[in-house]
């Protein structure tokens, strides 16, 4: 039916309010809003080019809205640069990982806990790291560019876990990944959330994210499209349509 | 190469009538020292559009000149002391300095941005080192340095050397506009924008550079050693001095990068600016830097570029400027 | 085989593997700078400059030794490499693609300019007693002072990269110049991460100007030759690799004893800027770096 396990008390963690947002001269976010609550795992999703990864980025300062507001715990943070944004808890995964290719996997992890929130757990959440995903311990004295694609997504989820998030934003976690590593990518992503952390999933492979989330925003041309609760997306005709071949 | 005739001769009547003017300026009885100053803006201007070529239509911030220049003037002097007339010195300059240019445009080619201008940076060291203990004829050292006069020099009349300038300068307005004009000139401008997508537009990146650089060097040379005829001597520190790039980057930007008829307003305020710090020479250099620094920073579209912006606002660019990260 | 040569040719090896060492140290300040902030001053070379003049001034003023000086050498070419970054090349980025490099030629012409009045265009150099000295080994003589470079410029080395290594800014400092936006999503603030990287690089270049006004005679045109080499050191070794960038300064310093020794004193830096211009067009990515 629904959500798994316990539901949280329903907070708004995350509200987002009409933001406009331009990127590389042209208007990528119109009239955005969409609001996330605590415990939850929110997907955004949409075709290539619909302003998904510009959302991401303007929640986390890398861009900024002309109009519009963010709040997050009830502070406007539309304005804050984003390393002011790591501190307070979000944390982005990026596109295709974006890890340091020419440092060891350890010291990427490390520098995952440079803000100062996160500096006094990094030994614990290292620990939790290296549970999550094994193979980061094995390969920590290797250099991030001789991972493999798997590897470096895990291990950016990994040195985002190290900030010590109560937010995480993944940007196309899954791209160009086999099914076998997707799946290990989700177990964790179960885990994270088990651990009270909120997810953001910017996601194009649909079906998948549609499975793990419990809300979803889908978002054409910079615009919200349709918003609700997955298992009502999932009847609606458009949705069924565009992604399930109705 | 495609030409657009009629773009090609618009507003050529002008010109003409200018070139046509200048050129009777010593017949019809000028003051010599108005002709020097002349002389000096020709060259001046053959210089600053060649650099204009290069940095403000290929985004190769040449800091080469001066290597080209004293090619040009080394040729000319040595090809004298053997006998060339000087007027075919210059030529063999011209095509020395284009050569040369052929030969370095492969290590330096491959190089962009801050590699280009600190590899072009060397070449004029290295030549003036080069010349500095090379003695390639056994001529008459001049003064106490490593200079050579140039035989035969004293033999030119003013008007003689005020035309060759001028001849010379005129090439380069007829070059610029010509490469401008026609299909290499748009081809250009995209490169110096976004070399990958005029490269996938199926411009020819590389060639159309190395033209260019080619075309630069070798009127550069030749520019140079029509100065060097007037001059009377030449010596390899002043020759391949960074003074020279200071002229033509000054001109440019005083006037206006990338703008048509930039290097023409800026090389009339180079040469008031020397005939006014020239009592002044150890201040001079700094003060031009100060003077480029300024306009680079107060004013980077140059005197041309500031006068045709008045009247446009740009709120879109002011916008961008707000809401998109670096 | 003739001895003679070879011991003929062991001084200026040695000389030039010592030198090598000061040599790196005058390009890890640039490395720095353009590996974090991906830009070259070319100006770099002036400020060098800057060094050795105000160490001079110091020594002949005031009567301190010239290491003695770096105290307040290195705030003064920290400030003043502070405003030029800040005020005239940050400024510079956004105008245009053309504004950083002509702002920096500019700024590089007033520096030589206003030493020429400052100081004359006399060559000067920080003679101290010491600078004098030379020492014997295996049957050669080298100046002390070479020796003193190669020293200095290992022990920075040394500490250069234990802080890259050891400490969250020396790992930030690598992070930011591999990838600017991912570095800030973790938290990193690029801009004091910067600013700080270029702290740093102005700290080496007082140390490196006054090393090398101890080792040579200077005048207002040495920052450029100072330029070129630190450029050639970072050509040679590639960008980022701190012992690159030694094996880069080992091949210039040689290439300047070696040439000094074949064909003159006059030719010195022209085998150096040759090996320069031969690597830049063979590959300009360096030899060993990324």
């Amino acid at each position: 039916m629904g959500r798994r396990g316990h539901k949280m008390p329903q907070e708004t963690l995350l509200k987002v309010s009409n933001i406009d947002v331009f990127y590389g001269g042209l208007q990528a976010l119109r009239d955005i809003s969409l609001t996330v609550e605590l415990g939850e795992i929110v997907a955004i999703i949409g075709a290539n080019g619909a302003g998904k990864s510009t959302l991401l980025n303007a929640i986390s300062g890398m861009v900024h809205p002309v109009k519009g507001s963010i709040e997050y715990d009830g502070k406007n943070i539309a304005t804050l640069e984003p390393f002011q944004i790591v501190a307070l808890g979000i944390c982005q995964v990026p596109e295709a990982g974006r890890v340091f290719p020419n440092m060891t996997v350890l010291d990427n992890l490390i520098i995952g806990s440079y803000n100062h929130n996160a500096r006094p757990k990094r030994e614990q959440n290292l620990k939790s790291v290296y549970q999550h995903f094994p193979i980061l311990e094995e390969r920590k004295k290797q250099l991030g560019k001789t991972l493999s694609g798997g590897e470096r997504q895990m291990l950016a989820i990994g040195r985002g876990l190290m900030s010590d998030p109560k937010l995480m934003l993944f940007d196309e976690m899954s791209l160009g990944l086999s099914p076998i590593v997707i799946n290990e990518l989700y177990r964790v992503l179960r885990g994270i959330r088990a651990r009270g952390i909120t997810v953001i999933l910017v996601e194009q492979n649909v079906r998948r994210s549609l499975k793990e989330a419990d809300r979803a925003y889908i978002l054409e041309a910079g615009q919200v499209a349709l918003s609700g609760n997955v298992e009502e997306l999932r009847e609606e005709e458009k949705v069924k349509k565009a992604y399930f071949g109705a | 190469m495609k030409v657009n005739l009629p773009r090609l001769k618009g507003g050529l009547t002008p010109l003409i009538a200018v070139a046509v003017l200048l050129a009777l300026f010593p017949v019809i009885g000028v003051p010599n020292s108005w002709i020097l100053y002349l002389f000096l803006f020709f060259i001046y201007l053959a210089l600053a559009n060649m650099w204009n070529l290069l940095a403000g239509y290929c985004g190769l911030i040449s800091l080469c000149q001066p290597a080209f220049i004293g090619l040009g003037g080394y040729t000319m002097v040595i090809l004298a002391w053997i006998g060339v007339p000087l007027y075919l010195g210059m030529i063999a300059g011209a095509v020395v300095a284009a050569l040369f240019a052929v030969l370095i445009s492969i290590p330096v080619f491959r190089l962009s941005g801050i590699y280009f201008a600190v590899g072009t940076l060397i070449v004029p060291e290295v030549l003036r080192i080069i010349f500095l203990i090379w003695r390639p004829v056994g001529g008459a050292l001049y003064g106490k340095g490593a200079g050579y006069a140039v035989k035969g020099a004293t033999l030119v009349s003013t008007m003689e050397i005020y035309w060759l300038a001028l001849i010379v300068c005129i090439s380069s307005v007829l070059i610029i506009r010509f490469i401008l004009r026609s299909n290499l000139g748009l081809g250009l401008a995209s490169i110096r924008d976004n070399a990958s997508t005029a490269a996938s537009s199926g411009i020819n990146v590389f060639k159309s550079k190395f033209y260019s650089f080619i075309i630069s060097a070798a009127i550069t040379g030749l520019a140079g050693a029509a100065f060097y005829i007037s001059q009377g001597f030449i010596e390899p520190t002043s020759a391949f001095s960074v003074k020279w790039t200071m002229i033509l980057m000054l001109a440019t930007v005083i006037g206006g990068i990338r703008i048509e008829a930039g290097p023409a307003v800026g090389a009339i305020i180079v040469v008031i600016l020397h005939f006014l710090l020239a009592r002044y020479g150890g201040v001079s250099l700094l003060i031009q830097g100060v003077i480029l620094v300024s306009i680079m920073l107060l004013a980077p579209q140059g005197i041309v570029g500031s006068i045709r912006r008045t009247g446009t606002s740009r709120p879109y660019r002011a916008l961008m400027r707000l809401t998109t990260r670096r | 085989m003739n001895l003679d040569v070879l011991t003929g040719l062991a001084t200026p090896i040695a000389m030039g593997i010592l030198l090598g060492g000061l040599y790196a140290l005058i390009a890890l300040g640039l490395s720095l700078v353009f590996g974090v902030m991906k830009l070259i001053n070319i100006a770099h070379g002036d400020l060098v400059l800057l060094s050795s003049y105000l160490a001079f001034t110091i020594m002949t003023s005031l009567g301190i030794d010239p290491i003695l000086s770096l105290v307040i050498g290195m705030p003064v070419l920290f400030v003043v490499g502070f405003a030029i970054q800040r005020y005239l090349l940050n400024r510079a980025f956004r105008i245009s693609m053309e504004a950083p490099l002509i702002i920096a030629f500019g700024i590089s012409i007033i520096l030589q300019n206003l030493y020429q009045i400052v100081w004359t265009p006399l060559s000067r150099g920080l003679t101290t007693s010491y600078a004098l000295e030379s020492f014997g080994v295996g049957g050669i003589r080298i100046p002390l002072v070479y020796l003193l470079d190669f020293i200095v410029a290992i022990v920075v080395m040394i500490f250069l990269r234990e802080f890259l290594r050891r400490t969250y800014l020396g790992k930030a400092i690598s992070a930011a110049s591999q990838d600017r936006g991912a570095s800030q999503l973790m938290g990193i603030n690029t801009n004091r991460v910067y600013a700080f990287a270029f702290a740093i690089a102005m700290v080496f270049a007082a140390i490196a100007g006054v090393f090398l006004g101890l080792t040579f005679p200077f005048t207002p045109q040495s920052g450029v030759s100072f330029l070129i080499i630190a450029f050639g050191v970072v050509v040679l070794g590639g960008l980022g690799s701190i012992v690159g960038t030694f094996i880069g300064g080992l091949v210039m310093g040689l290439a300047q004893t070696l040439g000094g020794y074949f064909l003159g004193a006059a030719a010195q830096m022209l085998v150096a800027y040759l090996i320069v211009l031969i690597v830049l067009g063979a590959r300009p990515r360096g030899l060993l770096g990324r």
